[in-house]
């Protein structure tokens, strides 16, 4: 696989769940095409029911795909040796309970056709955590354990693409943090990190790129920076004493926040022109950010959106 | 190393976790320390002169300790035979649909290993628990008895590979059945309903007889035909256990129905999985 390759790449990916006794099946993706770039942290967020899971069961090759292509690593999910470079941690991960932590990654291990380390497996536990629980059972750990476990055994062998279903579930915010730093340093070493999270702070606070997947399609994919950015909008704040009707004049709307003006600025000339005039007006200008929105904010616009488009279709 | 032996390790480890089958294998070895224990046998230039169980004389008559002990291994043949069959039933019925779990089957299919190798790896891991639990009872009858006695055979051993072979036809079934629906007790259910058809099968051209002749006699056939001829390979395995005369007219005809029936089953549960989501 070159640099260029992206690490996941699929195209018009449709699935269909056929039901026994049914005549329509459930379509869960309609369509898809998504590239996710070689060494990026790549976030997926979407509403209940987008074809999140779907998704990610397709490009591992744990469900087939009715129609479209599927290229993980450069080749196909089915072929075990792309999988092999592949760390995966499912939603709801079952654990056997009576196991020991370490017979668990032990095993696990095998089945990745490692050879055995212990000592490998240990510092793993140590790193997500559970180096004071290595001697107890599975099944008395608590759900926040269990996560924990999990993405130890999906960075078993150092894997070239960490596939993360909810990893931060049910962990509490000391440990979010933890997950956090060790997922950076996953990327920092170059690994793709591709992200299902319904904590958008989450994935905003880990992801380089973001796809929103609504209804079986990717509806809006692209930069962290880039979508949660404002369009035109800036705030500015001005030192105490600045006039309200000369700053209006200028062009600046008084915000929400105590002391915040809005400014509406297609470009950066318009921007200090408007600037400009509020200096003129005697403003004394102490911030100036460009008006952006939360990644929550940026999935509810995104969804209404297309909910809006779907219904105008369908009328 | 192979992803089957290391799915098989992964359902090994399973049921050593499991309390029944532990508790299984105490029982057994209680049984065969009380019968180490509990019974005396007099042997006198290879004959039984007398036995005792627990103090009590439970034989009398003199005569060849292997004719002596005929009964005895015939009893234990049946006991292993239908007996390890029913209990590998109820214990390993949920190895399966376990391992398909959700949020267990995902995980398994994302790693390196294809998916006939998890089915492979789930039969032969439950195929040795079933090996390993006969041969240790038959190992340690017959050991018991040989020590007693001196006499010694392989019949029990033999009886109690063929009570496996019986098992794994049935195993397969059960399998199969995990791959179409994932119910503990619908794989119980299969099992049971190839045990009691493969007992039907052994005897059915007795039961034959019992319908009328015509459709209803044909398509009994028709339908026995098919299954394994499983009280068919229990009398056989009496017999062997018996060191008797086969009264089957070709063991390896019936082995080899066994066989194909199993293999049968196995295709069916490995071309169901290979297309299945998850």
């Amino acid at each position: 696989m070159t640099a260029s390759t992206p690490a996941i790449e699929v195209t018009n990916l449709r699935k269909t769940y056929n039901r026994a006794f049914r005549k329509t099946g459930n379509i869960a993706l309609r369509g898809m095409d998504l590239s996710v770039p070689r060494g990026s942290a790549f976030g997926l967020i979407g509403p209940n029911g987008a074809g999140k899971t779907t998704f990610i069961k397709s490009i591992l090759g744990i469900v087939q795909p009715t129609e479209g292509t599927v290229r993980v690593l450069g080749g196909s999910p089915e072929d075990a040796r792309i999988r092999a470079r592949i760390g995966y941690l499912p939603e709801r991960l079952h654990l056997p309970g009576s196991w020991t932590p370490t017979a668990f990654l032990a095993t696990v291990g095998r089945l990745k056709g490692l050879p055995p380390d212990a000592a490998g497996h240990l510092s793993l536990l140590e790193r997500v955590g559970l180096a004071d629980a290595v001697g107890r059972k599975i099944g008395g750990y608590s759900k926040g354990m269990r996560q924990r476990l999990g993405l130890a055994a999906a960075l078993i062998g150092k894997p070239d693409l960490l596939v993360l279903d909810e990893p931060t579930d049910g962990i509490d915010p000391m440990g979010r943090m933890e997950v956090r730093r060790i997922l950076q340093e996953e990327v920092q070493r170059g690994t793709t990190l591709f992200l299902n999270s319904h904590l958008l702070a989450e994935t905003e606070r880990v992801c380089d790129r973001v796809a929103i997947l609504a209804d079986g399609r990717v509806v809006r994919e692209g930069r962290m920076e880039d979508l949660v950015r404002g369009e035109s909008r800036w705030v500015a704040r001005f030192a105490p004493g600045a006039s309200v009707e000369a700053l209006g004049s200028a062009g600046f709307v008084p915000a929400r926040a105590d002391g915040a003006f809005h400014v509406e600025a297609p470009d950066a000339t318009a921007l200090n022109a408007a600037l400009d005039r509020a200096r003129a007006a005697g403003a004394l200008l102490v911030e100036l950010r460009r008006d952006g929105m939360d990644l929550e904010a940026v999935l509810l616009g995104t969804v209404s959106a297309q909910a809006m488009r779907a219904a105008e279709v369908a009328a | 190393m192979s992803p089957v032996l290391g799915i098989a390790g992964y359902v090994l480890r399973e049921a050593a976790s499991r309390k029944f089958i532990m508790a299984f294998m105490i029982g057994l070895t209680l049984v065969l320390a009380v019968v180490a224990l509990g019974m005396r046998i007099d042997v006198i230039d290879g004959a039984l002169a007398a036995s005792r169980l627990f103090g009590q004389e439970v034989r009398a008559t003199i005569q060849s300790v292997d004719v002596a002990l005929r009964p005895v291994y015939r009893a234990a043949a049946f006991i292993v035979f239908y007996g390890g069959i029913l209990f590998g039933i109820v214990a390993c019925s949920d190895f399966a649909p376990s391992l398909m779990s959700p949020g267990r089957i995902e995980h398994l299919l994302a790693l390196p290993i294809q998916r006939w190798h998890l089915l492979a790896g789930t039969f032969l891991g439950v195929m040795t628990l079933a090996l390993g639990g006969t041969l240790y009872g038959t190992t340690g009858l017959v050991l018991i008895f040989g020590v007693k006695t001196g006499y010694w055979t392989v019949g029990p051993l033999v009886a109690g590979l063929m009570a496996c072979v019986g098992f794994a036809a049935v195993y397969a079934v059960m399998l199969t059945m995990a791959t179409l629906v994932r119910s503990a007790a619908l794989c119980a259910a299969a099992g049971f309903a190839v045990l009691v058809g493969g007992i039907i099968a052994g005897h059915r051209q007795d039961i034959a007889k019992a319908f009328e002749e015509g459709v209803s006699r044909s398509l009994f056939q028709a339908v026995t035909l098919v299954l394994p001829r499983l009280s068919a390979l229990a009398e056989a395995a009496g017999d062997m256990a018996a060191s008797l005369p086969l009264e089957v007219r070709s063991l390896g005809t019936l082995l080899v129905g066994v066989f194909v029936f199993g293999m049968a089953a196995l295709v069916v549960g490995f071309w169901r999985f290979e297309g299945k989501d998850y």
